[in-house]
């Protein structure tokens, strides 16, 4: 097991050292057209880091497929991208050096808190289109964010998928009540009033908000709150693993028949390594297929061949990983689609092309054929964890908001 | 008011105010000996909780084998940092030696990524699951026997402390370095031991705190909110350490459950602040006069 973890580490360090080079450039193809940029600010080290690699590599990943199957309309891809940190300072210092030497197309943006810093000089520049790591709700604002976009459903769209799955399981006037748990970020904070709109909707009652700080802490406090009120749901927002594994734990010991769910971030396959049997039953939100899961397509057949390809030892890919390679498909929608129309690629015509998109079959990442709402792809699906087979099994069909 | 949900939360907050207090007692220690205030104690306690994740989950070892082994590691941390990073900057300016010990605690953030990645961990259960109740309270079991440990620790540093050569030597060189030096203790040794014994105090902490709310590189940022807790009980008085991280651990607990989980770090920096006006020198620090 050491040896597993030390054979881990090492890959991450060689991916390090690739890293360390800070640029990684597509194979070099027999194109005679320009290349066109992939850019990204990504969090490599620092908290994100758990994410940033998996990112990365799905971003590197999809780089090498889309290369190998003659680069977008003849033009080789090239993914430039540095190091951040998950620091905002350093994410806009990539961003203005990578903007300066490539000029990319599309740009990856590592945090939510970047992403809303760099908007006045992306809508300024209108030569670059980005999304990232966040789902955050703020960005689909068409006005203020002309130019950046969300890769599945933003955060409050998620709460909407998964409160009207909640709503399917109960009936009229007797609805299942509900406890929202987030961190106390603007990441955890992102959902909350509007889910407390669309739970009023619904009819479901929200009998408990509880905040706490991210990551290792301790919540038995906030367990004995939650104990008092009996939610028959939990949602988690805002948190990748802890404190989600003890308010699992704590709240069954107690006897209580509550069910636990999440978001994007909160939903990855971690949850099971790092619980094993305690996170048996519990729900997350995804707009991705998972990577081990019975569903197949076109380019989620593509995808796991890649991903085979490129590290035939890393197994399953995590959903960053997924999100990554998502992300990059966009991107070549998009710029296929600008160039189609003999169209120039400036940020506006590729937004543009990004808001045409319609029933949009995504060759098996997403389930079903996707739309393009406010800049978002606000589809999902509820999966449970199966903690004897080790993965996240679908709980209810594709829900695709309006 | 139900007094019997505030009787809970009460008992919660100490409980993890006893592992709060263990922290201190790290910095409180090496404080006292070295005057050095150690901001990489957290990340002391971050690579002992990975040791003890590496031979618990990695090796497999018995956890209670694990425990003694990673604390041991922990300790000789400590040791090895102060001989060889803290001793060459005796007699520099005190901001300098803070500096290294951020400086050591990045270094150790990037050894743990570079061994066990950035992802976040769960270390192998290892203390009994079923509910405790003291008559009609609950408390959380991880939480109410990792402070039956702290405790057991902490008893046993005090008794060491009050009887042993070392301890002596050691409160001995915290009064007064020259008089302990002029009387032939070795106070190069001290500090060694100092170190060794802070971060044991620390590592075992971390433990205890890891297997309550999980563990990734950021787990070192639990050492910084410790600090609140030695500024207020003072910064040389392990009886402060031991005081006011049970009075912080409530504060917070308390505060969190009634006026909402963003306001713990408030109040606890409302305490901070107001301590700090009335006596600047925390609870029970020394207020050290200096006559010219």
């Amino acid at each position: 097991m050491l040896k597993s973890i030390l054979s881990k580490g090492r890959r991450l360090a060689g991916l390090g050292s690739l890293v360390a080079a800070l640029t990684v450039t597509a194979p070099v193809m027999a194109q005679d057209k320009d290349p066109i940029v992939f850019g990204g600010s990504i969090p490599l080290s620092g908290v994100f880091a758990f994410a940033g690699v998996h990112l990365h590599a799905g971003l590197t990943d999809y780089t090498s497929w889309i290369n190998s199957q003659g680069g977008i309309n003849g033009h080789p891809v090239k993914y430039v991208m540095e190091d951040t940190g998950y620091e905002v300072d350093r994410s806009v210092a990539a961003f203005k050096k990578i903007s300066g030497s490539d000029a990319p197309a599309v740009y990856y943006g590592d945090s939510t808190g970047f992403m809303k810093a760099i908007s006045a000089e992306l809508n300024s520049m209108g030569t670059t289109l980005m999304s990232g790591a966040s789902f955050a709700t703020a960005l689909t604002d068409n006005e203020q964010y002309p130019y950046q976009f969300i890769p599945g459903p933003n955060y409050s769209q998620m709460f909407g998928i998964i409160l009207e799955y909640i709503a399917s399981q109960g009936k009229e006037g007797d609805m299942p009540t509900v406890a929202f748990v987030y961190s106390d970020t603007e990441f955890g904070k992102d959902p909350i009033a509007n889910g407390k709109t669309m739970a009023a909707d619904l009819g479901i009652k929200v009998v408990e908000e509880i905040v706490t700080k991210p990551g290792s802490v301790d919540v038995s406090a906030e367990v004995l709150k939650l104990r008092r009120v009996r939610p028959d749901y939990v949602v988690f927002h805002g948190y990748v693993l802890s404190p989600i594994n003890e308010f699992m734990v704590q709240m069954r010991q107690m006897g209580l028949d509550t069910q636990f769910m999440g978001t994007f971030w909160s939903s990855d396959k971690l949850i099971i390594d790092k619980m094993g049997k305690d996170a048996d039953g519990y729900m997350g939100v995804m707009p991705y297929n998972y990577y081990d899961s019975d569903e197949t397509g076109p380019m989620l057949d593509a995808l796991r061949a890649q991903a085979e390809k490129s590290d035939p030892k890393a197994g399953y890919r995590p959903t960053g990983y997924m999100q990554g390679w998502f992300n990059a498909m966009v991107w070549t929608e998009v710029i296929k689609r600008t160039l189609d129309a003999g169209k120039e690629l400036t940020a506006e015509n590729m937004a543009a092309s990004l808001a045409s998109i319609e029933n949009w079959d995504t060759g098996g990442i997403i389930g079903i054929p996707v739309t393009v709402r406010d800049m978002s792809f606000p589809v999902g699906r509820i999966w449970r964890v199966n903690a004897e087979q080790g993965r996240y099994e679908p709980v209810s069909d594709w829900i695709h908001l309006d | 008011m139900d007094w019997l949900f505030f009787g809970e939360i009460s008992l919660a907050g100490l409980a993890m105010g006893g592992l709060y207090a263990l922290i201190a007692l790290g910095f409180v220690m090496i404080y006292k000996a070295t005057r050095v205030i150690n901001f990489a104690i957290g990340e002391i306690m971050m690579f002992a909780a990975y040791l003890f994740l590496a031979f618990a989950g990695g090796m497999e070892l018995s956890p209670w084998i694990a425990m003694p082994l990673a604390v041991l590691g922990g300790s000789i941390l400590g040791g090895v940092i102060e001989k060889t990073m803290i001793r060459p900057m005796l007699g520099e300016s005190p901001i300098s030696v803070v500096m290294v010990t951020i400086g050591i605690a990045s270094i150790l953030v990037g050894v743990v990524e570079f061994f066990w990645t950035a992802d976040p961990q769960l270390l192998p259960q290892f203390l009994p699951r079923e509910p405790v109740f003291i008559g009609p309270l609950y408390l959380a079991p991880k939480i109410a026997y990792g402070f039956l440990i702290g405790a057991a620790v902490l008893v046993l540093y005090l008794l060491y402390f009050r009887f042993s050569r070392g301890g002596v030597a050691l409160r001995a060189t915290a009064s007064d370095q020259a008089a302990a030096y002029s009387m032939g203790i070795n106070v190069r040794r001290v500090f060694n031991l100092a170190w060794v014994f802070g971060s044991l105090a620390a590592s075992l902490a971390g433990i205890l705190v890891a297997a309550t709310g999980g563990l990734s590189p950021q787990f070192g940022i639990i050492g910084l909110s410790v600090l609140v807790v030695v500024i207020v009980g003072g910064l040389d008085s392990i009886l402060g350490a031991l005081i006011a991280g049970l009075f912080i651990g409530w504060l917070e607990t308390v505060a969190g459950a009634y006026l909402g989980g963003e306001y713990r770090m408030p109040a606890t920096f409302v305490v901070l602040a107001v301590i700090l006006v009335i006596r600047p020198y925390g609870l029970f620090g020394t207020h050290e006069i200096e006559r010219v």
